[in-house]
């Protein structure tokens, strides 16, 4: 490291940085075309059926078709963009950016390892490092404004469907959200701080959140899924009412970042998950486990959550939407409210 | 950093209003409160960025601009007659009420103390605001408690036809 950043005529701690950011976003970008082949494969397991398997890599080799997610990719660089006429211009090219930065901006407060010492000097497993004072206000804040990609391409479009479906979905996003904000705050409360690394450390200390509230695992786990507009909250698209809902009118790579947005959301949801909920790094039974196992840890529980995902969409089945509004306002709202109470009263009898 | 936070806040704020577009509008309107959540960034007070970004952001501007969506068509609305008369009462009801922020700002105390000695900048969190609202704010958290419920309830009362 010191000779790189004596090559470079940067510092250490600018070099370091920029290896977390390089890291983290090749990870969600390189995780997400897999997802999406986990994604067809898994759900042809779940029907019974055996999935795309014809790309073949080279013309050659199979590999139990894991070309699709390549062939995609492909496919969504040399198809014609086409912009619609009655679109409004500047928007329609703003919108896949602004569903797109969002997704990936959520994941930097997630500290994906153990920070270590080296020669001397303290290195820390993610991109804002501990302390910051945003915590994870942060990526409350980045979901909040992921609602603004949706809105834009759905009002860009200019099309009734793709408004129709844009403005469910971000209805249901901003519903989801005070359920998800209470959850959270409860266990802000038990921890007495709100910095991922001190949610963690006490995570170590006395026990994952799941054990020490379901009921607020319960709720945020199911606000997650309505916040990523995933299965069984994807009112967003709808074929038989609203054909694709929001991103109807997009094509060619806008789609791909549409697309990829939505699985760079559900890769951060999960990690979120890890986090809050699961002891994110940490190692069961090993307080001082070794860094490369931390990472390790933190990705079996990320992959488990993003295959949770998948597994769900392919469980249950969809909502309807006056359903999902009951959902969100009269039980998650209430039960979110319940544990925060619930919570408040045990810490005032010093539990 | 300042510069640049300072610029997005004032060019948003000025785009929104050259822009007659409603919805663009509302996007340059996003925009300055960004500008203003680097600002509160700058100013070593990340909760407050973080707080104007969940509320005015994430919230408000939100409501907003579903609300305009579900009203208004795509057609722009040409202006029904130029206001001159107006425009320049505006300007100079900028003009006034600028140079009074101007003196009151420069006149304040936090400033003379920012001057008066290099503070060691201590950044803010959640646990100071949450002390210092509970400690020393205890009344008007209450109070803005009930007025807020109120307005709740207001709203329900409103929108339901039959209660």
């Amino acid at each position: 490291m010191e000779t790189l950043a004596h090559l470079t005529g940067m510092s250490v701690v600018t070099i370091w940085t920029l290896l977390k950011v390089l890291l983290v976003f090749g990870f969600i970008m390189a995780v997400a075309p897999p997802y999406t082949w986990v994604e067809r494969r898994g759900s042809a397991m779940m029907q019974d059926r055996i999935g795309p398997n014809r790309a073949l890599l080279f013309g050659k080799w199979q590999i139990l078709g894991l070309g699709h997610a390549l062939a995609d990719g492909i496919k969504f660089f040399f198809k014609e963009d086409i912009v619609p006429p009655h679109a409004t211009k500047r928007l329609f090219w703003l919108a896949p950016l602004l569903a797109f930065v969002p997704a990936l901006m959520g994941f930097a407060i997630i500290p994906f390892g153990r920070s270590f010492v080296y020669q001397g000097s303290m290195y820390h497993l993610s991109l804002l490092d501990p302390g910051n004072g945003m915590g994870m206000l942060y990526p409350l804040a980045i979901g909040a404004v992921a609602v603004y990609g949706i809105l834009v391409a759905a009002w860009s479009s200019n099309n009734k469907w793709s408004i129709l479906g844009g403005m469910r979905s971000s209805a249901q996003m901003v519903s989801y959200e005070i359920g998800l904000s209470l959850a959270v705050i409860a266990v802000f409360m038990k921890v007495g701080g709100y910095d991922p690394a001190d949610i963690i450390k006490d995570q170590m200390a006395v026990g994952w959140f799941v054990w020490r509230q379901p009921l607020g695992f319960l709720v945020f786990f199911t606000c997650m899924f309505a916040e990523s507009n995933r299965l069984p909250f994807d009112f967003a698209e709808g074929e038989a009412e609203i054909v694709a809902g929001f991103h109807t009118e997009f094509g060619s790579m806008k789609f791909g970042l549409l697309g990829l947005a939505e699985y760079a959301h559900m890769i951060t949801a999960s990690g979120l998950i890890t986090t809050l909920y699961f002891g994110g790094w940490s190692v069961p039974f090993m307080p001082d486990a070794p860094v490369l196992l931390t990472i390790l840890a933190f990705m079996v529980k990320l992959l488990f959550f993003m295959w949770v995902f998948v597994w769900v969409r392919w469980t249950l089945p969809r909502f309807r939407y006056d359903q999902l509004m009951f959902l969100g306002w009269k039980v998650m709202l209430p039960l979110s409210m319940a544990n925060l109470i619930f919570n408040a009263w045990l810490m005032s009898r010093g539990g | 950093m300042f510069l640049i936070f300072a610029l997005i806040t004032i060019l948003g704020a000025l785009a929104m209003f050259q822009q007659k577009n409603v919805i663009v509008a509302g996007l340059c309107l996003v925009l300055t409160f960004f500008g203003v959540a680097g600002l509160f960034l700058v100013l070593a007070n990340p909760v407050a960025a973080a707080l104007q970004i969940i509320v005015y952001s994430g919230a408000i501007m939100v409501l907003v601009l579903f609300t305009i969506m579900l009203l208004n068509s795509h057609e722009e609305e040409p202006a029904i007659k130029a206001r001159p008369i107006q425009r320049w009462v505006g300007a100079l009801l900028i003009a006034i009420f600028g140079a009074f922020a101007f003196r009151i700002v420069a006149g304040s105390k936090a400033l003379a103390a920012v001057n008066d000695k290099a503070l060691p900048v201590e950044g803010m969190n959640l646990n100071r605001v949450g002390e210092e609202l509970f400690a020393n704010h205890l009344l008007g958290f209450e109070i803005i408690g009930l007025l807020l419920l109120a307005a709740m309830v207001g709203a329900v009362a409103l929108t339901k036809k039959e209660l």
